[in-house]
This record gives structure tokens, sequence and C-alpha cells, in this order.
């Protein structure tokens, strides 16, 4: 990404003196929350909360205006009634002129572009008219703004602190983007590195974010939720190349069809936005997620684990049902195949599970039935990740409450790294007993190994990873 | 270039619709390969353009205002001679006056019938968001039914052509099933991409369907262009 570009975005995670325009002591408010927020994840920088009626909120001083505060000032939050929000940025436009600072503002106020009238694109527009012409970048409006939780930068009402990873997202909805992390925290299944909300996306936009991603060492997936976008084109050019670093994850909401008025040719009856979305993401290695559930998984895991170097998939399971429904939706992608296991890594098998163990039937396919302790899973898992046949590997399994959940997290997790990290291949652990095995699960996180509750999806992830890693190979240099 | 004028041409004459040789020759200028085929004024053209291009044969309406010509009776098939060819002719203008009413009528279009092959469908169409758009899938009359299809962003390579007919089922069919030998792929990926050159370099061109495209296995045709043009 060209430089100055990139440094104009590099203000909305960078900044170290923060003001916040609409700052409120009542809490419960989103003024005070995003001041709580802010503190909560760690930030070390300056807080500035404007409001004239409060002398301090949570222990930062209040100010009046931008004119008081005599530090430097980044980064400017609006959560103002929509109303006020045009002469708020004309105070950050004086101040910009008089002091030179203020690179960005976020404003999360809502009664811009959004309603669909004269009234709000107006309001949009002046607010635009005013800030970008001075080189401000704006988040928004109408958006949770932006987080970084390694440099503390923090504008989002609904979440504090959160565990750091490398996982980042771009979003046009920041309630489900907030859905997905805090459905990820319980269980540890996501660390997060940069977050934008882009709102009505009226100036920062999607494009340019993705640009900027690709260049951030500390993204090593992005998750994209996507409503839509004017330019389609350059959207699609700028994710082919950012996917030849790292995986882009994405959602697309809004699949009606474009309803071409009468459509004189097949062609253009068929042409539906979603299904062009489909193949033009397919085109640019985009993972395009068919549901929710799929997004979650398929992104934590890209952060987690190892891309396969090839689609040959081994499913090791405890118990045939889930079992044989991970083998449906693989063998049904027509991406994968499974896994031709060596005479040598079956009569290895062989030696250690019970004669009733069901080895390589259908080939690839092991169930080792329940008689199947905890340190076995430690030699079972060694045999099968070290058969070079096999590119990658669900395990399944239901555990037993009898099962020391400890103890089979910890073999799991030294078979798997008993392998030097160059070596290592992707394992998706399939724990059907969810949540009432947390320790289990728990662990196998913190070692970043992804525990997913259900086999389909699985096996959904698993032809995700081996279709991006079948574009990315295209590209890597021999 | 020569596909410019004609499509400039068509559009000052205030078409929509792009006659089917003229497609054809758009066809030609980006090499795509089509079925052998004239346009027949009157009876003795047609008589004529039997006997230059051989038996069996097509006939199609060409009118501007006629886009779904099986809708209309508009397309006969199975000429083997020519007896064939003059009741087939007269039918033809009879079944569109009778289905469509006193439209304009360019002519007929005499078209060489090509052997049987595995039917698939090329399309194209100018899209707000990403602009040309080549769509491809299996093909013929029930196309909108079976919605087997996937879409890519032109211009694009060979290669990815190979891809994007991997995306739908019609790659099964193309491989040959119950016996039946592969058809090229290769040559197919050519049209794909030559169909996404074409949508490029004419900005006119607002959606086509090549449809049925005929896959064999030392090639492919198209048998049938509709091109629909813009200002």
């Amino acid at each position: 990404m060209e430089t100055t570009a990139r440094k104009s975005l590099d203000g909305l995670f960078n900044g170290r003196g923060v003001a916040i325009m609409g700052a409120s002591a009542k809490k419960g408010k989103p003024g005070h929350s995003i001041v709580e927020n802010l503190r909560a994840a760690g930030f070390t920088g300056n807080v500035y909360p404007v409001n004239a009626a409060s002398e301090s909120i949570l222990g930062f001083q209040c100010y009046r205006s931008l004119e008081e505060i005599t530090g430097r000032i980044d980064l400017v939050v609006m959560v103002l009634p929509a109303d006020d929000c045009v002469e708020a940025a004309r105070a950050i436009a004086r101040r910009k002129d008089g002091k030179g600072d203020i690179s960005a503002a976020v404003v999360v106020s809502a009664g811009f572009s959004e309603l669909g009238t004269d009234q709000g694109r107006s309001r949009e527009k002046a607010l635009l008219d005013v800030l970008v012409p001075r080189g401000i970048r704006v988040v928004g409006p109408n958006c949770l703004g932006v987080m970084d939780t390694y440099s503390g930068v923090n504008t989002n009402f609904d979440i504090g602190a959160y565990r750091r990873g490398g996982l980042s997202i771009i979003t046009q909805s920041g309630a489900f983007a907030v859905s997905y992390l805090k459905w990820a925290e319980p269980g540890r299944l996501v660390g997060l590195s940069k977050f934008v909300s882009l709102g009505n996306m009226s100036d920062v936009n999607v494009v340019e974010l993705l640009g900027y991603l690709a260049d951030d060492d500390r993204t090593s997936v992005i998750a994209l939720y996507l409503e839509g976008t004017r330019q389609g084109r350059a959207l699609v050019e700028t994710a082919a190349h950012v996917s030849r670093k790292k995986p882009i994850v994405a959602l697309k909401a809004g699949k009606t069809r474009i309803g071409s008025v009468a459509a004189a040719s097949h062609t253009g009856s068929l042409a539906g936005r979603f299904e062009m979305y489909q193949g033009v993401f397919r085109q640019a290695g985009v993972v395009l997620a068919e549901s929710v559930i799929e997004f979650y998984y398929t992104a934590a895991a890209f952060a987690k684990m190892p891309l396969p170097r090839g689609n040959s998939i081994c499913v090791l399971t405890v118990l045939g049902g889930p079992g044989t429904l991970c083998v449906d939706e693989l063998v049904s992608s027509g991406a994968v195949r499974l896994a031709r296991l060596s005479e040598k890594t079956k009569s290895e098998l062989r030696a250690i599970l019970i004669p009733a163990a069901n080895i390589g039937k259908p080939e690839g396919f092991i169930d080792t039935t329940p008689s199947f302790t905890e340190a076995q899973h430690r030699e079972v898992l060694k045999i099968v990740l070290g058969d070079p046949a096999v590119s990658g590997v669900i395990y399944l399994t239901t555990p037993p409450l009898f099962m020391d959940e400890d103890a089979l997290a910890e073999n799991i997790i030294a078979a798997y790294e008993s392998f030097a990290p160059e070596e290592r291949k992707p394992l998706l652990s399939v724990i059907g007993f969810g949540s009432s095995v947390p320790r289990l699960r728990n662990r196998m996180e913190e070692a970043g190994m992804p525990t997913i509750e259900y086999p389909d999806i699985a096996a959904k992830v698993m032809i995700n990873m081996v279709r991006y890693s079948r574009y990315k190979s295209r590209f890597d240099e021999h | 270039m020569g596909c410019h004028e004609v499509v400039q041409r068509a559009l000052k004459a205030g078409r929509k619709l792009l006659p089917e040789h003229e497609a054809y020759g758009l066809c030609g200028e980006f090499g795509i390969p089509f079925a052998p085929a004239r346009l027949a004024g009157n009876w003795e053209e047609a008589r004529q353009a039997g006997e230059d291009l051989g038996f069996p044969l097509v006939l199609k309406i060409v009118s501007p205002e006629v886009v779904h010509k099986s809708d209309f009776g508009g397309v006969l098939v199975g000429i083997t001679s020519p007896a064939d060819l003059r009741k087939a002719y007269d039918r033809l203008l009879a079944n569109v006056r009778e289905k469509a009413g006193h439209v304009a009528v360019d002519g007929v279009l005499v078209q060489k019938a090509m052997p049987r092959g595995v039917e698939v469908a090329v399309g194209g169409l100018r899209d707000d968001v990403f602009g040309p758009m080549i769509m491809f899938g299996s093909g013929g009359i029930l196309i909108e039914v079976f919605k087997d299809v996937s879409f890519r962003m032109a211009p694009f390579d060979e290669e990815e052509a190979l891809r994007q007919i991997r995306d739908t089922k019609a790659s099964e069919l193309l491989a040959g099933v119950r016996g039946a030998p592969p058809c090229d792929l290769g040559t197919l990926a050519r049209l794909i991409v030559n169909a996404g050159n074409l949508m490029c370099r004419v900005p006119e061109l607002a959606e086509l369907d090549f449809n049925p495209v005929l896959a064999y296995p030392d090639g492919c045709v198209v048998v049938d262009a509709r091109m629909i043009l813009s200002a």
C-alpha cells in the first residue's frame, strides 16, 4: 500500500491522544461506555472526555471544548446527537487549522445517510466536507469505530478488553462483529488484532482497509462482514492481491436478486448479486462462508492452524455418527478427498487399537471406538499426523465423563507439538459435548488447537482451508 | 475496429438486439467459433444459402422485436433437404406472424445444424458493481430452472476459465458420462476468455447469451447468440 494512504489509516490505530466529544458521566450511555472501554482496553495515551457538564468522568478530567485541550489530539470520537455533529466537525476543523493535530475521526452517531433521507445524506456530506479536505480520515458515521488490541486504542462501546491475537475484523455491521467476539470469548476461540466497524462507509472504506491489513504484520487473518460496496471491481482486485499473502474469510449479507427489470438475456436473469459475489470471491481467493457459524469457526481456525499442503484429509473419530456426518460433508464438496493411509500407518494403528476398530474403511476414515485411552490418543495422533499422505486431520470425540479432560488435552497437544512448527498440519477437533467439557476445550484453544462443536462445520472449515491453500500456492515462490 | 461500427450502426437504427448474423460477426472478430450461417432476405437467398452450407440445417427468425425466438415458433430444426427447407421457410414466417403479429423481420437465418454435443452456456453482462462479468454453466432451454452457473469478472485467463468450469456441475458432463468421451476443455476455456474480452472491449454490449454452446472432444461451437446493446 502506498505510503501516504497507509499513514492516513495508521491514524486510526496509533493515536496517543483520544478526545471523546459527547462523553457522558452517566453509566450505560455510549458516551460513558466508550471512555470505560478505552481504559479497559489498556490504552496508555491521553484520554480527553469533552463534556461541558462534568468535571471528570471515570477519573479523566473533562474539557468543555477541544480548544481547552492542550495535549496532542490524534483521534476524535463523536458520540453526539446527529444534529450536533456538523458543528462538532467544525470545532475539529478549527483545531486542525490552528494546531495541526487530529488525523482521524470516528463518528459513532447515527442519523446520516443510513436514514435514506435527504436530510441524513446532506448532514453526512456536510460532515465530510469539513473534515476530509483537511486530511482527516472519517470512520462511519453510524458505527462502532475501531479497536487495536496492541496499541490499546478502542472506540467500541460494546467491548472493552479483548484477548490479543492475529485476527483482524472489517465489518459493515458493528453488532454482528461484536456478536462474533462475544461468542468466541468464553471458549477463547479468537484472539483479536484490529477491528474496524465501517458504518455508512462515507470515507474510510473496505477496499483500502483490506490493502492496509495486508501489510499489517500483526494481522494474520482478515474476517470481513460485507453488505455491499459500489467499488466491486476494486474490492475484488484488491482482495485477489491480499489473498496471496493472508486469508480473507468473508460473509456476505443481502442475497436478494438485483432484479434486472425484465432481463432480456438468460445471463441477466441468472446474475443475482450473491451468485456474482460467489464467483468473484472464488476468483480472488476469498473464503466465502455460507453461514454465520461457518464464518465464525473458519476465521478462528485460520488464525490458529497452519494451512494444509494438499487435499487429503483423514477423519479420526471415536464415534461413528458424527464421523460419518463429517465424511459426508467432506466428500460432497469435490474439493477434498479422504487420505490413503500407508500400510505402515495402518499396521501401527492396528497394534494400538482394539480389533473392533475400523481402520481405513473407507480410506482415510478411522473409527477407534470409545475404547481409546488418553495415552493412546497421543500415539495415534502422532502416527496419523506423521503419514505423508495426510494433509490434515479432523478428530471427533464426545469424551466420556470418566475420562480425564486434562490428561486428554495434554496428550492431544503433546502429539501435535511433537512435530516441528514447519511440519505441522491442520488439526480440527470436534468436541461433541461442547461446553460440558470446558477444561478440555479451553486447554486446547489456549494451545492453538481449534475445537468445533459440529462435525459438518468442521468439514466445511477444512474444505475452506484446502481451497484457500490451493489459491495461495499458485503464488508462492518455490 | 469493425465491431464498433456494426454496433454503432445498430444503435443508431434504434436497435437493442443485435441481429444474430452480426452477433456471429463479432464472435468471428474475437476468435469465438460459431456455426456457419447466412441471413436470407427472401426465399431465393434462403435456397442458395441451403445449397452453400449443406444439410442438415436450422432456420431462425431474425427480428429486432423477437428476443426469445423459441417462444414464437421462431426456430425450426431438422431440415434435411431442399424440400424441407422450402416448407420450413414458409412455416417459420407464418409462425412468427401468427404468434408475434406484424413485427419487423430482417430475414431468416439459415444455419448449419451442428452435431450433438454437450450443451453449455456462456453469458456476459455489464454489472453496476463489478463491471464486465462472464457466466458459464449448463446450457439449454432449462438453464433458468437448473441455474448451474458460475460467474467471473472479466478479463481473465484460461486457467481461471478452467476453474470457472470446475465450479459447475456441467464440468461432470464435460468430463464424459455413460461412456461418452471427455470434451476438450482447452478450446472451451479459450471461448470463455474471448467472451470476456468481447465484453471488455465493446462497451455498447450490455448483455450476451451464447446458449447453447456445443462442446465436443475436439472443440466447441456457439449455435445461438443473443447480444443486447445499450448506448
